[in-house]
């Protein structure tokens, strides 16, 4: 298994930047996520990486070996890149069955037949197919595509495996397992992989690591639950879910000790104490997030956590495994998601409220 | 496979960059030298395909002389065809085309509702049956006809007679209308296949939707089905009209013995039927034609522009089929009362006529087996055999191999010079095949004196091929659009070559096609007639030709016998196609 490097990745179609200077090293054996939402370049990094695009500036490499260097012109074709890819519609070819598929690539590279024979066997008992090898591929459902697809991408042990949204066809259940299947499978045999998806429910269950994009750019990597819970900025923070973004002014800031400074921050009717990954001078405009999970509302006046707003219930959905609670407070309408046994009036004055470790404040 | 020449990232800055690989990967994945050869070669056959009989064409509407011999520039052609009789052929032309084209429209949207939409018993064969008369060559039922609705001793009349008693012809086929029904048989089945799938493949979601909505039947037929269907009624009808204005066969059998001239005899009779063959007449009058149907292609664009052909999402959806009740009965017998008329009536014909003495006269002791030995002793009847043979293989293999390749390149790559190689395949479209054999005629007679093709059976094969490329380009081009993009990528980051993923990913997918299209042209060589007759010699006759000159002859007992052996290999082959290629299409 090798790892993966891009400097200075760039990519334009034209006038148009579709990649704008991408620096990304992802570590042998690792798993990395490229989220984003769609048009922000994601898909095309991750085609440039398989040879399927040639990038217009930087360079890439695949281990020690660079494989496209746009100044030099120096450029490795798709097929001498040694990478397995699964396609978002699976590209299963239908005029093969599921054992031809499989054995693709090992075809292609004169394997003799008796190896072929064998890891071909290896590569669908791995994704639970090996009773379907004689199956033509049409005759397929969309989960068995997909693991015929990660079995061909798998078979000739690739430096890197490339998924370019392999769930994004399947249906919600199905998905979820195959996802949970396919991590289990990554970190048993310690793969390389590179993996693209809109999804951020799915980045963050199967990643190592998350890099956030955005307009062609990199806008945070890091860890799912450093990214969900300490956004390096607005834009990141908006992207996970429906968090609470309200505006306050720095009132106070020192260091919370360990590596995350402590602020009291003032909002319109409200104050209180929240952290931040820099320090802020005093008066600074920043946004403090809260995400509605932990958010609690309680009896109007009732404070004992470290933020806290007052208002009044506007409106609450019952969504089966929560409830939706809107709270319309001076300052704005908060979103809570509280527990669906929690019974809730509507028009009732109530308190918001939210410990410190919740609160995370970015600049503006 | 090949070693891997990645290479680290310090030993790159120091030795020059070169692309690994060998010279062909290298040729057909970056951009190259062998590439722009390939370009080079491509650009060079489609240029003497059809760019160059269409300029020998305007040299030769200027040129005084026929072709090969000294003569002088003027503008005598043009000024030729500028009669007050060239203008009641005009006429004639678009007026004939109009109408055939209307009454073939409705028939066959009416036959392509019935097939896709109802509940008409045996759909499926009658679909098999209706579209069959599209695949025999025209030149056939054409003569057919002449002998069933001749207006003295054609069988028809001679039925006719014997019921009413009278002395009258009901039918005459050397007319106006025998022209319009004897081109309608082949509309109707055209337009049907180029219609069915649309009928077939709507959504019937926007049908049902309309009616949820308060719409009745005939409201959701006029407001819904029919607007649906309008971009590809458009385009039928102008595609049929096109058709219709080069139509040869028709004109050539029915209307020229009633003086019915319209612009392809025009061309045919110039050149061939007078004492001195007026080549610089029928040179202008083929690129006058020629410039007619430019604005005919421009108008059929402009008005389908932007205009999408699909009212299908590609999702596999059971059409809503509409319960006839006992009206089926009635749908069916439609269906088969079309096939009787356009199949059974010309090939009944055929047989009646090769089995008797004499055509016309259809009594016992006339009946005799001599025409069949007569042909089978002919030895220009099996030279004619083998001609067509060898052009409808080599053509037919020809033709979809240079449409494969035109149409991989303008849909599957982006490289330069793949919109100006798919417009110059395209030409042809616009071209009746006897223009197109008037521009030959030419282009082969002015090449340099060690290139012999003038006069000889390559001379047909350039010719079918021209004309085959825009409906090879066609069908080859919508299976590339097919396959999604995916399966060919997927293979070359599993490791195989461009070359590896065009054989074992892009041939082995798209071979139905080609083969589907491979019989669709080798039918057009074995029916073609208009440039063969302009460009056959002693030697590289076809069938058509040998039939056309025993017609000629007044020989319609051994035109009967030919006749009926092509409809036999038609026969065959039209099932061969559908048994074998069908079953494997549908396995993918």
């Amino acid at each position: 298994m090798a790892s993966v490097t891009l400097e200075n990745v760039s990519r334009m179609y034209g006038a148009i930047t579709a990649v704008d200077n991408v620096n990304l090293k992802i570590k042998s054996g690792e798993f990395v996520t490229l989220l984003g939402p769609s048009g922000c370049g994601k898909t095309t990094t991750l085609r440039m990486v398989a040879g399927l695009e040639k990038n217009t500036g930087g360079r890439i490499a695949i281990g020690d070996n660079v494989v496209s260097d746009s100044e030099k012109g120096y450029f490795v074709p798709s097929e001498r890149r040694r990478l397995g890819m699964v396609f978002q519609s699976y590209a299963i070819w239908p005029h093969m069955t599921v054992f031809d598929n499989v054995a693709y690539p090992l075809r292609i590279r004169r394997r003799p037949d008796k190896e072929i024979q064998d890891r071909v066997m290896n590569a669908l008992r791995l994704v639970e197919m090996e009773q379907y090898a004689e199956r033509p591929s049409p005759a397929l459902s969309g989960g068995q595509q997909q693991r015929v697809a990660i079995a061909r991408a798998l078979v000739f042990e690739p430096e890197v495996l490339l998924l370019d949204e392999p769930l994004s066809n399947l249906d919600a259940r199905l998905r979820t397992q195959m996802g949970d299947d396919f991590r289990a499978l990554q970190q048993r045999l310690k793969i390389t992989a590179l993996y693209v998806t809109h999804d951020q429910a799915e980045a963050m269950a199967l990643s190592d690591r998350v890099v956030v994009m955005h307009g062609g750019r990199i806008l945070q990597v890091g860890a799912p639950e450093e990214i969900y819970r300490r956004p390096e900025n607005r834009q990141v923070a908006a992207f996970f879910g429906t968090p609470n973004l309200l505006n306050a002014t720095v009132k106070d800031c020192r260091p919370n000790g360990g590596q995350y400074y402590k602020l009291s921050v003032e909002g319109q009717g409200w104050s209180g104490d929240c952290h931040a990954a820099t320090e802020m001078p005093k008066g600074a405009d920043v946004t403090v997030m809260v995400r509605p999970e932990n958010l609690h509302v309680r009896d109007a006046g009732q404070v004992n956590g470290d933020l806290s707003w007052s208002g009044e219930v506007s409106q609450a959905i019952f969504r089966g495994s929560h409830r939706s609670i809107m709270v319309k407070t001076p300052a704005q309408t908060l979103h809570v998601e509280a527990s669906s046994l929690s019974n809730v009036d509507i028009g009732r004055p109530v308190t918001v409220a939210a410990p410190v470790e919740a609160a995370w404040a970015v600049r503006n | 496979m090949t070693i891997i020449h990645n290479r680290p990232l310090d030993d790159i800055a120091e030795t020059a960059p070169t692309i690994a690989g060998n010279a062909f990967t290298r040729a057909f994945s970056g951009g190259s030298l062998w590439r722009l050869i390939g370009m080079l070669v491509l650009i060079l056959i489609l240029g003497f395909l059809t760019i160059y009989p269409l300029a020998m064409l305007l040299y030769g509407s200027l040129h005084s002389t026929p072709p090969g011999m000294a003569g002088e520039f003027n503008l005598n052609g043009y000024r030729s065809i500028m009669t007050t009789q060239n203008l009641i052929v005009l006429a004639n032309t678009i007026g004939i085309s109009l109408a055939k084209t209307i009454p073939s429209l409705t028939i066959a949207v009416f036959l392509a509702w019935i097939v896709a939409r109802t509940d008409t018993p045996f759909r499926g064969t009658l679909e098999v049956l209706i579209t069959l008369p599209f695949f025999i060559p025209p030149i056939l039922t054409a003569m057919a006809w002449g002998m069933l609705a001749n207006p003295q001793v054609g069988v028809i009349n001679m039925v006719w007679r014997w019921l009413t008693g009278g002395t009258d012809p009901l039918v005459n086929i050397y007319s106006y209308g025998g022209v319009i029904w004897h081109m309608c048989q082949y509309s109707i089945p055209f337009l049907f296949l180029f219609m069915v799938d649309a009928f077939r493949a709507m959504d019937p979601s926007l049908e049902e939707s309309s009616r949820m909505c308060g719409a009745s039947r005939w409201t959701t037929f006029r407001k819904i089905t029919l607007l649906l269907m309008l971009p590809v009624l458009t385009s039928s009808f102008m595609l049929s009209f096109i058709k219709g204005i080069e139509t040869f066969e028709s004109a050539l059998f029915f209307g020229l013995p009633a003086g019915i001239k319209v612009i392809t005899t025009d061309i045919y009779e110039s050149i061939n039927h007078r004492a001195t063959p007026d080549y610089q007449y029928a040179t202008s009058l083929s690129f006058a034609i020629m410039g007619l149907m430019f604005l005919l292609v421009i108008w059929q664009w402009w008005m389908l522009r932007g205009k999408s052909f699909q009212t299908v999402t590609g999702k596999g959806f059971r059409p809503s089929v509409m319960e006839l009740g006992p009206w089926r009965w009635v749908t069916f017998a439609f269906c088969v009362l079309f096939f009787f008329v356009t199949v059974v009536l010309p090939i009944g014909q055929l047989m009646l006529g090769s089995f008797f003495r004499f055509f016309g006269f259809y009594t016992y002791d006339m009946l005799t087996l001599e025409h069949y030995r007569s042909v089978f002793a002919n030895s220009e009847f099996w030279r004619a055999v083998r001609n067509t043979m060898m052009l409808g293989l080599l053509g037919a293999t020809a033709t979809m191999a240079l449409g494969a390749i035109v149409a991989y390149i303008s849909v599957r790559t982006r490289w330069r010079g793949r919109n100006l190689i798919d417009s110059m395949a395209w030409l042809p479209w616009m071209m009746p095949g006897m223009v197109l054999g008037v521009g030959f005629l030419w282009a082969f007679a002015m090449l340099p004196g060690p290139i012999p093709i003038y006069g000889t059976i390559w001379a047909l094969l350039l010719a079918y091929i021209a004309l085959g490329t825009p409906v090879s380009v066609r069908v080859m081009t919508g299976a590339y659009h097919q396959l999604s993009y995916d399966l060919e990528e997927c293979s070359r980051v599993h490791g195989a070559s461009w070359f590896q993923t065009m054989w074992r990913i892009m041939v082995a997918l798209a071979w139905p096609a080609f083969a589907v299209g491979w019989v669709l042209t080798f039918f057009g060589i074995m029916r073609e007639l208009s440039a063969s007759i302009l460009l056959y010699s002693v030697g590289s006759e076809t069938l058509a030709v040998v039939l056309m000159k025993l017609w000629a002859n007044g020989n319609a007992e051994q035109v009967s016998v030919i006749g009926l052996m092509m409809m036999l290999l038609v026969i065959v082959f039209r099932w061969v196609q559908l048994s074998f290629i069908k079953a494997r299409i549908s396995k993918l």
